[in-house]
């Protein structure tokens, strides 16, 4: 099958996204709340794409729009460029403090409206990445709470969680850089509690959090690794070396 | 207010009704709220050992329903209607009034855990504006004069 994304054609199999036959041909399309390992957000519409099939023209979320039949989709069209510039308009209200929105503003042109009040000191457009990540590895420490204006990401009560391991997963899902991580070399710091940091036994450097790297060794049945993973390839290649004489 | 001190012996009935699934924590949920007119902390963190779902999960729910609620709810639940009859009518002057009669805030149950005050939208009675709705029984055109004896009423269990 073979669709046609803003004039070349691509070969596809039927059910795959847009967003991923598009980016596997060259073509760029933005998004903020897409991540290959948690598919299926399509909350943040950055993403939006024209898809004209069977004389209709419609817009839609590539990163969520599984392609049925041939068709053909336009990235830059008139209509794209003006949507997407009030999506990225309201995203950079929701979240004036984050450079990735603020960078996406600037490329995709989105234009400055006086009417939407800009959140104070806010980087989080809620699209609710962390707690998918946070759920998807089965901690579940933080959620989305409340609805409307008033939803947020937190843990239940806004007190420090009892199962968070402080693996900093949802740090690292976020687009928009909204989850404060803070580390000072001995504690990493979030969701407002701290973690002690566990070091390599070889070159000291930081492997993680002595919860998580816990958490990890109890599920596989395992010891806490005692080196980093650098150090455990060259004590590795090490035993090598000697066993062949090399 | 008075805090109702939780058994968890109540609360073992109201769980052991229903299979351990997840799909049945929102009805759980609404026969917690049922029982002690809000969802107690301890009730909650029941619940997510009993379905074996993180706390987080249903603290989210619990946040997201309107007919839940995380803090105390008084025995008798005002409802005040902030619809647009109401409101040119003059319901927020109403709702400050049952605040100063009885000594809350807008959110908040009295000190003896009798009355609560909610904020609704439309009651469907704009005629009679402005409207409360308390347990289900309506005043139409209250004035603040005809609290005190309205709310006697109800405490006494006198109510229409």
């Amino acid at each position: 099958m073979t669709v046609t994304i803003d004039g070349i054609p691509c070969a596809c199999e039927a059910g795959e996204y847009l967003l991923d036959i598009a980016a596997r041909n060259g073509v760029t399309i933005p998004s903020l709340c897409h991540h290959g390992g948690l598919p299926g957000q399509g909350c943040c519409r950055v993403c939006i794409v024209e898809v004209e099939q069977g004389g209709w023209k419609n817009i839609v979320a590539a990163c969520i729009y599984p392609v049925e039949r041939e068709c053909a989709v336009f990235t830059k069209s008139e209509r794209v460029i003006r949507q997407r510039g009030m999506v990225l308009s309201l995203l950079r209200a929701a979240a004036p403090e984050s450079a990735e929105v603020a960078r996406l503003c600037e490329v995709y042109d989105a234009p400055e409206y006086e009417r939407f009040v800009k959140k104070p000191k806010e980087r989080c457009i809620l699209c609710g990445l962390c707690a998918k990540a946070c759920q998807s590895l089965g901690t579940g420490a933080i959620v989305t709470v409340n609805r409307g204006v008033e939803k947020a990401v937190s843990t239940p009560y806004d007190e420090p969680s009892a199962v968070c391991a402080g693996c900093k997963s949802c740090a690292e899902v976020c687009p928009t850089g909204a989850v404060e991580v803070i580390e000072d070399g001995i504690n990493r710091t979030i969701w407002g509690k701290s973690f002690p940091l566990k070091k390599c036994g070889g070159c000291g450097a930081l492997t993680g959090t002595l919860a998580e790297l816990e958490r990890a060794a109890d599920k596989a049945g395992a010891e806490i690794p005692a080196l980093c993973n650098r150090c455990k390839q060259k004590s590795m290649s090490d035993v090598l070396a000697s066993t062949y004489g090399w | 207010m008075a805090v109702q001190t939780i058994s968890l012996k109540e609360i073992n009935p109201i769980l052991s009704a229903y299979p351990k699934d997840r799909r049945y924590a929102l009805a759980i949920m609404q026969d917690i709220q049922r029982r002690y007119n809000y969802i107690p902390r301890e009730a909650l963190e029941t619940l997510a050992d009993y379905i074996g779902i993180p706390l987080a999960d249903l603290y989210s729910m619990a946040t997201f329903y309107k007919a839940l609620s995380l803090k105390p709810k008084g025995k008798h639940i005002i409802k005040v209607c902030d619809g647009t009859a109401c409101h040119i009518r003059g319901s927020m002057n109403l709702v400050n009034s049952i605040c100063r009669t009885l000594g809350i805030d807008q959110d908040g149950a009295t000190e003896d855990g009798e009355f609560s005050l909610e904020l609704v939208n439309c009651v469907g009675a704009c005629a009679l504006a402005p409207v409360m709705v308390i347990d289900e029984a309506y005043y139409g055109g209250v004035t603040q004069e005809s609290l005190p004896k309205i709310f006697e009423a109800v405490r006494k269990g006198e109510a229409p």
